[in-house]
Protein backbone atom coordinates (compact mmCIF):
# COMPACT_ATOMS: atom_id res chain seq x y z
CA UNK A 1 0.00 0.00 0.00
CA UNK A 2 2.83 2.60 0.80
CA UNK A 3 4.78 1.70 -2.87
CA UNK A 4 2.53 4.37 -4.36
CA UNK A 5 1.74 7.74 -2.65
CA UNK A 6 -2.04 8.12 -2.34
CA UNK A 7 -2.01 11.58 -3.61
CA UNK A 8 -1.00 9.92 -7.42
CA UNK A 9 -3.93 8.22 -7.53
CA UNK A 10 -5.84 10.75 -6.43
CA UNK A 11 -3.56 12.45 -9.63
CA UNK A 12 -4.76 9.96 -12.18
CA UNK A 13 -8.50 9.72 -10.74
CA UNK A 14 -8.57 13.52 -11.27
CA UNK A 15 -7.29 13.20 -15.05
CA UNK A 16 -9.75 10.48 -15.73
CA UNK A 17 -12.28 12.66 -14.58
CA UNK A 18 -10.89 16.23 -16.01
CA UNK A 19 -10.88 14.05 -19.80
CA UNK A 20 -14.52 13.42 -19.06
CA UNK A 21 -15.86 16.81 -18.10
CA UNK A 22 -13.40 19.19 -19.92
CA UNK A 23 -12.97 18.06 -23.57
CA UNK A 24 -16.45 19.20 -24.22
CA UNK A 25 -15.56 22.45 -22.86
CA UNK A 26 -12.41 23.14 -24.04
CA UNK A 27 -14.02 21.54 -27.84
CA UNK A 28 -16.86 24.35 -27.74
CA UNK A 29 -14.65 27.22 -26.74
CA UNK A 30 -11.96 25.78 -29.45
CA UNK A 31 -14.37 25.92 -31.97
CA UNK A 32 -16.21 29.21 -31.13
CA UNK A 33 -12.41 30.79 -31.25
CA UNK A 34 -11.26 28.88 -34.65
CA UNK A 35 -14.76 28.03 -36.32
CA UNK A 36 -16.01 24.84 -36.06
CA UNK A 37 -15.33 24.11 -39.41
CA UNK A 38 -11.55 24.17 -39.44
CA UNK A 39 -9.83 20.93 -39.59
CA UNK A 40 -7.38 21.98 -36.90
CA UNK A 41 -10.33 22.02 -34.09
CA UNK A 42 -9.30 18.26 -32.93
CA UNK A 43 -5.79 18.21 -32.67
CA UNK A 44 -5.92 22.22 -30.63
CA UNK A 45 -7.80 19.89 -28.30
CA UNK A 46 -5.76 17.37 -27.91
CA UNK A 47 -2.51 19.36 -27.47
CA UNK A 48 -4.77 22.03 -24.97
CA UNK A 49 -5.59 18.19 -23.12
CA UNK A 50 -1.93 17.14 -22.93
CA UNK A 51 -0.87 20.29 -21.75
CA UNK A 52 -3.46 20.72 -18.60
CA UNK A 53 -2.57 16.77 -17.61
CA UNK A 54 1.01 17.66 -18.10
CA UNK A 55 1.00 20.86 -15.94
CA UNK A 56 -0.97 19.12 -13.64
CA UNK A 57 1.34 16.15 -13.01
CA UNK A 58 4.11 17.86 -12.57
CA UNK A 59 2.65 20.28 -9.68
CA UNK A 60 2.16 23.37 -11.35
CA UNK A 61 -1.48 23.65 -11.04
CA UNK A 62 -1.18 24.32 -7.16
CA UNK A 63 -4.74 24.82 -5.96
CA UNK A 64 -5.02 28.43 -6.23
CA UNK A 65 -7.44 28.82 -8.67
CA UNK A 66 -10.67 26.23 -9.42
CA UNK A 67 -9.61 24.13 -11.60
CA UNK A 68 -12.13 25.43 -14.34
CA UNK A 69 -10.38 28.55 -14.31
CA UNK A 70 -6.38 26.84 -14.56
CA UNK A 71 -7.83 24.98 -17.60
CA UNK A 72 -9.68 27.82 -19.24
CA UNK A 73 -6.06 29.33 -19.00
CA UNK A 74 -4.68 26.88 -20.50
CA UNK A 75 -7.30 26.68 -23.34
CA UNK A 76 -7.13 30.63 -23.66
CA UNK A 77 -3.46 31.04 -24.10
CA UNK A 78 -3.29 27.63 -26.41
CA UNK A 79 -6.16 29.81 -28.84
CA UNK A 80 -4.73 32.85 -28.44
CA UNK A 81 -0.96 31.59 -29.64
CA UNK A 82 -2.86 29.13 -32.60
CA UNK A 83 -4.67 32.51 -33.88
CA UNK A 84 -1.11 34.49 -33.78
CA UNK A 85 0.44 31.40 -35.56
CA UNK A 86 -2.21 31.25 -38.03
CA UNK A 87 -2.20 34.80 -38.86
CA UNK A 88 1.51 36.70 -37.77
CA UNK A 89 0.72 39.63 -39.65
CA UNK A 90 -2.22 40.46 -37.57
CA UNK A 91 -2.06 42.18 -33.77
CA UNK A 92 -5.38 40.44 -32.76
CA UNK A 93 -6.85 38.24 -35.11
CA UNK A 94 -10.34 38.63 -35.40
CA UNK A 95 -12.36 35.71 -33.87
CA UNK A 96 -14.29 34.02 -36.96
CA UNK A 97 -18.15 34.20 -37.34
CA UNK A 98 -19.26 30.57 -35.81
CA UNK A 99 -22.20 31.25 -38.51
CA UNK A 100 -23.37 29.96 -40.63
CA UNK A 101 -21.40 25.88 -40.43
CA UNK A 102 -21.40 24.22 -43.33
CA UNK A 103 -19.74 21.24 -42.57
CA UNK A 104 -22.15 19.82 -39.82
CA UNK A 105 -21.55 16.28 -38.96
CA UNK A 106 -23.22 13.65 -38.91
CA UNK A 107 -24.30 14.02 -35.34
CA UNK A 108 -24.66 17.75 -35.36
CA UNK A 109 -27.41 17.27 -38.67
CA UNK A 110 -29.18 14.93 -36.36
CA UNK A 111 -29.19 17.14 -34.06
CA UNK A 112 -30.11 20.14 -36.13
CA UNK A 113 -33.16 17.97 -37.77
CA UNK A 114 -34.62 17.37 -34.25
CA UNK A 115 -34.51 20.97 -33.57
CA UNK A 116 -35.62 22.04 -37.41
CA UNK A 117 -38.56 19.09 -36.35
CA UNK A 118 -38.87 20.93 -32.87
CA UNK A 119 -39.11 24.62 -34.03
CA UNK A 120 -42.00 24.11 -36.51
CA UNK A 121 -44.03 22.45 -33.58
CA UNK A 122 -43.81 26.07 -32.41
CA UNK A 123 -46.79 28.26 -32.59
CA UNK A 124 -46.24 31.30 -35.33
CA UNK A 125 -45.77 33.95 -32.44
CA UNK A 126 -42.48 31.88 -31.19
CA UNK A 127 -41.22 31.35 -34.49
CA UNK A 128 -41.55 34.93 -35.18
CA UNK A 129 -39.88 35.83 -31.85
CA UNK A 130 -36.83 33.47 -32.58
CA UNK A 131 -36.35 34.45 -35.99
CA UNK A 132 -36.13 38.15 -35.47
CA UNK A 133 -34.36 37.88 -32.36
CA UNK A 134 -31.74 34.93 -33.01
CA UNK A 135 -31.47 34.96 -36.88
CA UNK A 136 -31.79 38.54 -37.64
CA UNK A 137 -29.74 39.09 -34.35
CA UNK A 138 -32.41 42.04 -33.25
CA UNK A 139 -32.14 43.35 -30.02
CA UNK A 140 -35.16 42.73 -27.60
CA UNK A 141 -36.59 46.29 -28.36
CA UNK A 142 -36.28 45.93 -32.28
CA UNK A 143 -38.09 42.93 -31.69
CA UNK A 144 -40.56 44.12 -29.98
CA UNK A 145 -41.10 47.07 -32.46
CA UNK A 146 -41.51 44.64 -35.28
CA UNK A 147 -43.96 42.63 -33.66
CA UNK A 148 -45.93 45.30 -32.01
CA UNK A 149 -45.12 43.68 -28.93
CA UNK A 150 -43.08 45.17 -25.53
CA UNK A 151 -39.85 44.07 -25.14
CA UNK A 152 -40.42 42.10 -22.01
CA UNK A 153 -42.95 40.08 -24.29
CA UNK A 154 -40.47 39.38 -26.35
CA UNK A 155 -37.89 37.97 -24.13
CA UNK A 156 -41.02 35.92 -22.31
CA UNK A 157 -41.61 34.82 -26.03
CA UNK A 158 -38.06 33.50 -26.50
CA UNK A 159 -37.36 32.15 -23.30
CA UNK A 160 -40.51 30.23 -23.23
CA UNK A 161 -39.86 28.90 -26.92
CA UNK A 162 -36.66 27.91 -25.60
CA UNK A 163 -38.28 25.89 -22.97
CA UNK A 164 -40.69 24.52 -25.78
CA UNK A 165 -38.02 23.18 -28.07
CA UNK A 166 -35.92 21.93 -25.12
CA UNK A 167 -38.59 19.82 -24.02
CA UNK A 168 -39.53 18.76 -27.04
CA UNK A 169 -36.09 17.38 -27.81
CA UNK A 170 -35.50 16.42 -24.11
CA UNK A 171 -32.04 18.43 -24.02
CA UNK B 1 -35.40 26.83 -9.84
CA UNK B 2 -32.65 28.77 -9.43
CA UNK B 3 -31.27 30.56 -12.28
CA UNK B 4 -27.22 31.42 -12.82
CA UNK B 5 -26.80 35.16 -12.79
CA UNK B 6 -24.34 34.15 -15.96
CA UNK B 7 -27.27 32.85 -17.96
CA UNK B 8 -28.41 36.29 -19.14
CA UNK B 9 -24.96 36.56 -21.10
CA UNK B 10 -25.43 33.24 -23.26
CA UNK B 11 -26.96 34.76 -26.09
CA UNK B 12 -24.67 37.59 -25.99
CA UNK B 13 -21.95 35.07 -25.67
CA UNK B 14 -23.39 33.09 -28.90
CA UNK B 15 -24.34 36.04 -31.34
CA UNK B 16 -21.36 37.58 -30.63
CA UNK B 17 -22.89 40.86 -28.98
CA UNK B 18 -20.81 40.62 -25.60
CA UNK B 19 -17.75 43.04 -24.78
CA UNK B 20 -14.18 41.38 -24.98
CA UNK B 21 -14.72 41.59 -21.16
CA UNK B 22 -17.82 40.40 -20.22
CA UNK B 23 -16.85 37.27 -22.85
CA UNK B 24 -13.69 36.76 -21.45
CA UNK B 25 -15.69 36.55 -17.93
CA UNK B 26 -18.16 33.98 -19.07
CA UNK B 27 -15.88 31.85 -20.88
CA UNK B 28 -14.18 31.56 -17.67
CA UNK B 29 -17.91 30.88 -15.89
CA UNK B 30 -18.42 27.99 -18.24
CA UNK B 31 -15.18 26.44 -17.34
CA UNK B 32 -16.61 26.14 -14.02
CA UNK B 33 -20.30 25.94 -14.13
CA UNK B 34 -21.96 22.69 -15.56
CA UNK B 35 -25.04 23.98 -15.52
CA UNK B 36 -24.25 27.29 -17.23
CA UNK B 37 -22.06 25.32 -19.89
CA UNK B 38 -24.97 22.49 -20.64
CA UNK B 39 -27.52 25.77 -21.49
CA UNK B 40 -24.54 27.09 -23.44
CA UNK B 41 -24.58 23.68 -25.57
CA UNK B 42 -28.15 23.35 -25.92
CA UNK B 43 -28.77 26.80 -26.96
CA UNK B 44 -25.92 27.05 -29.54
CA UNK B 45 -27.30 23.96 -31.42
CA UNK B 46 -30.89 25.99 -31.47
CA UNK B 47 -29.20 29.17 -32.91
CA UNK B 48 -26.61 27.11 -35.07
CA UNK B 49 -29.77 25.57 -36.01
CA UNK B 50 -31.94 28.77 -37.24
CA UNK B 51 -28.63 30.27 -38.38
CA UNK B 52 -28.28 27.38 -40.70
CA UNK B 53 -31.83 26.77 -41.36
CA UNK B 54 -34.13 30.23 -41.22
CA UNK B 55 -36.79 28.50 -43.58
CA UNK B 56 -38.33 26.59 -40.98
CA UNK B 57 -38.91 29.93 -39.39
CA UNK B 58 -38.83 32.26 -42.45
CA UNK B 59 -42.72 30.54 -43.67
CA UNK B 60 -44.31 31.62 -41.02
CA UNK B 61 -42.63 35.05 -40.53
CA UNK B 62 -45.25 36.39 -43.53
CA UNK B 63 -47.71 35.70 -41.26
CA UNK B 64 -47.36 38.42 -38.49
CA UNK B 65 -50.05 39.76 -37.56
CA UNK B 66 -49.67 42.20 -40.11
CA UNK B 67 -50.97 41.82 -43.63
CA UNK B 68 -48.71 41.47 -46.12
CA UNK B 69 -50.18 44.81 -48.24
CA UNK B 70 -49.18 46.58 -45.09
CA UNK B 71 -45.95 45.04 -44.48
CA UNK B 72 -44.60 45.55 -47.81
CA UNK B 73 -45.54 49.86 -47.15
CA UNK B 74 -44.00 49.32 -44.28
CA UNK B 75 -40.95 47.84 -45.55
CA UNK B 76 -40.42 50.39 -48.16
CA UNK B 77 -41.29 53.38 -45.77
CA UNK B 78 -38.30 52.11 -44.17
CA UNK B 79 -36.23 52.58 -46.84
CA UNK B 80 -38.64 55.87 -48.77
CA UNK B 81 -39.96 58.94 -47.85
CA UNK B 82 -42.86 59.07 -50.10
CA UNK B 83 -40.79 61.51 -52.61
CA UNK B 84 -38.07 59.22 -52.95
CA UNK B 85 -40.33 56.47 -53.63
CA UNK B 86 -42.05 58.96 -56.45
CA UNK B 87 -39.02 60.25 -57.43
CA UNK B 88 -37.19 56.46 -57.53
CA UNK B 89 -40.62 55.32 -59.73
CA UNK B 90 -39.68 58.16 -62.16
CA UNK B 91 -36.60 57.36 -62.85
CA UNK B 92 -37.13 53.81 -63.20
CA UNK B 93 -40.00 54.73 -65.74
CA UNK B 94 -37.28 57.00 -67.97
CA UNK B 95 -34.88 54.26 -67.54
CA UNK B 96 -36.86 52.05 -68.79
CA UNK B 97 -38.34 54.09 -71.67
CA UNK B 98 -34.48 54.25 -72.86
CA UNK B 99 -33.82 50.89 -72.64
CA UNK B 100 -36.93 50.32 -74.62
CA UNK B 101 -35.71 53.02 -76.92
CA UNK B 102 -32.13 51.52 -77.10
CA UNK B 103 -32.38 47.91 -76.96
CA UNK B 104 -34.22 47.16 -80.45
CA UNK B 105 -31.61 49.38 -82.54
CA UNK B 106 -28.84 47.92 -80.15
CA UNK B 107 -30.31 44.33 -81.91
CA UNK B 108 -30.52 45.41 -85.27
CA UNK B 109 -26.56 46.50 -84.53
CA UNK B 110 -24.45 44.83 -86.81
CA UNK B 111 -21.03 43.28 -86.45
CA UNK B 112 -18.62 45.41 -86.59
CA UNK B 113 -16.19 45.16 -89.72
CA UNK B 114 -12.69 46.46 -90.84
CA UNK B 115 -12.10 48.28 -93.77
CA UNK B 116 -8.77 49.44 -93.67
CA UNK B 117 -6.27 49.21 -90.71
CA UNK B 118 -7.64 52.31 -89.39
CA UNK B 119 -11.24 51.97 -90.34
CA UNK B 120 -13.24 50.08 -88.54
CA UNK B 121 -17.09 49.89 -89.47
CA UNK B 122 -20.41 48.15 -87.97
CA UNK B 123 -22.42 46.82 -90.98
CA UNK B 124 -23.11 44.12 -92.99
CA UNK B 125 -20.83 43.58 -96.10
CA UNK B 126 -21.56 44.68 -100.12
CA UNK B 127 -20.57 42.00 -102.63
CA UNK B 128 -18.85 43.32 -105.17
CA UNK B 129 -19.31 41.94 -108.61
CA UNK B 130 -16.45 43.59 -111.35
CA UNK B 131 -14.29 44.50 -110.96
CA UNK B 132 -12.42 42.28 -108.80
CA UNK B 133 -9.35 40.75 -110.68
CA UNK B 134 -7.14 42.31 -112.54
CA UNK B 135 -8.47 44.08 -115.87
CA UNK B 136 -6.89 44.07 -119.58
CA UNK B 137 -8.48 47.54 -119.98
CA UNK B 138 -9.58 50.24 -118.13
CA UNK B 139 -13.34 48.94 -117.00
CA UNK B 140 -16.59 51.09 -118.22
CA UNK B 141 -18.74 50.03 -115.59
CA UNK B 142 -18.84 48.87 -111.45
CA UNK B 143 -21.21 46.46 -110.30
CA UNK B 144 -21.98 45.16 -107.12
CA UNK B 145 -24.68 42.68 -105.38
CA UNK B 146 -27.87 44.65 -104.40
CA UNK B 147 -28.77 44.84 -100.66
CA UNK B 148 -32.64 45.92 -101.18
CA UNK B 149 -34.93 48.40 -102.05
CA UNK B 150 -34.19 52.68 -101.17
CA UNK B 151 -30.60 51.96 -100.62
CA UNK B 152 -28.41 54.62 -101.70
CA UNK B 153 -24.91 53.86 -102.96
CA UNK B 154 -21.59 55.62 -102.48
CA UNK B 155 -18.74 53.98 -104.60
CA UNK B 156 -15.34 55.60 -104.96
CA UNK B 157 -12.18 54.53 -106.93
CA UNK B 158 -8.58 55.85 -106.10
CA UNK B 159 -5.36 55.22 -107.38
CA UNK B 160 -3.26 57.18 -104.73
CA UNK B 161 -5.56 59.48 -104.01
CA UNK B 162 -9.45 59.78 -104.83
CA UNK B 163 -10.07 59.55 -108.55
CA UNK B 164 -13.52 59.32 -108.66
CA UNK B 165 -16.65 59.15 -105.77
CA UNK B 166 -20.67 59.47 -106.96
CA UNK B 167 -23.97 57.81 -105.69
CA UNK B 168 -26.58 55.66 -107.08
CA UNK B 169 -29.74 54.22 -106.47
CA UNK B 170 -28.61 51.61 -108.76
CA UNK B 171 -26.00 48.14 -108.29
CA UNK B 172 -24.16 49.15 -111.34
CA UNK B 173 -22.69 52.82 -112.48
CA UNK B 174 -21.18 53.01 -115.56
CA UNK B 175 -17.88 55.04 -116.14
CA UNK B 176 -18.23 58.93 -116.99
CA UNK B 177 -15.79 58.99 -120.11
CA UNK B 178 -13.44 61.73 -118.27
CA UNK B 179 -12.81 59.65 -114.93
CA UNK B 180 -11.95 56.94 -117.63
CA UNK B 181 -9.42 59.04 -119.17
CA UNK B 182 -7.71 59.46 -115.85
CA UNK B 183 -7.56 55.50 -115.62
CA UNK B 184 -4.38 54.50 -117.39
CA UNK B 185 -2.83 51.09 -118.05
CA UNK B 186 0.03 49.47 -116.02
CA UNK B 187 -1.88 51.49 -112.54
CA UNK B 188 -3.32 49.58 -109.58
CA UNK B 189 -6.70 51.08 -108.64
CA UNK B 190 -8.82 50.13 -105.65
CA UNK B 191 -12.39 50.67 -105.16
CA UNK B 192 -15.54 50.29 -102.28
CA UNK B 193 -19.28 50.89 -102.31
CA UNK B 194 -20.78 51.80 -99.33
CA UNK B 195 -24.81 51.66 -98.39
CA UNK B 196 -26.70 54.22 -97.19
CA UNK B 197 -30.48 54.07 -95.34
CA UNK B 198 -33.21 56.23 -96.17
CA UNK B 199 -32.50 58.29 -92.69
CA UNK B 200 -28.59 58.81 -94.61
CA UNK B 201 -27.30 56.31 -92.00
CA UNK B 202 -24.10 53.97 -93.24
CA UNK B 203 -25.93 50.67 -93.42
CA UNK B 204 -23.07 48.39 -95.16
CA UNK B 205 -19.65 48.85 -96.82
CA UNK B 206 -17.88 46.69 -99.09
CA UNK B 207 -14.15 45.78 -98.81
CA UNK B 208 -11.62 47.52 -100.21
CA UNK B 209 -10.87 45.86 -103.88
CA UNK B 210 -7.85 46.20 -105.85
CA UNK B 211 -7.48 45.74 -109.58
CA UNK B 212 -4.72 46.59 -112.18
CA UNK B 213 -5.06 47.76 -115.36
CA UNK B 214 -2.63 46.09 -117.25
CA UNK B 215 -0.55 47.63 -120.48
CA UNK B 216 -2.04 44.80 -122.85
Amino acid sequence: MRDRPPDKLRVEEDIKELMVRYRPIITFRVRKAIGAQNTDCDDLVSEILSQVVEKISSGEFRGESSLGTFVYTITSRRIIDYIREKTRVMKFAPEPEPFPDPQETLEQKEMSEKVQAALEKLKPKYRNALYLYYYQELSREEAAARLGISPRKVSELVNYALKLLRKEMKI
Amino acid sequence: MRKCKFEDMIDGYLLNKLSERDKELFEEHYFNCPACFEELQARSLIINTIKNHPEVLVSEEASLKVPLATRLKRELAAFFNVRQLAMTGVISLIFLAVIIAVVPKRQALLPDFTLTDTETVRGSSITLISPVIDMNQVPSFFEWKKLGENVEYQISISNHELLWKTTTKENRVVLPDEVKAKMVPGERYSWQVKAFGPDGSLIAVSSRVQFLVSTK
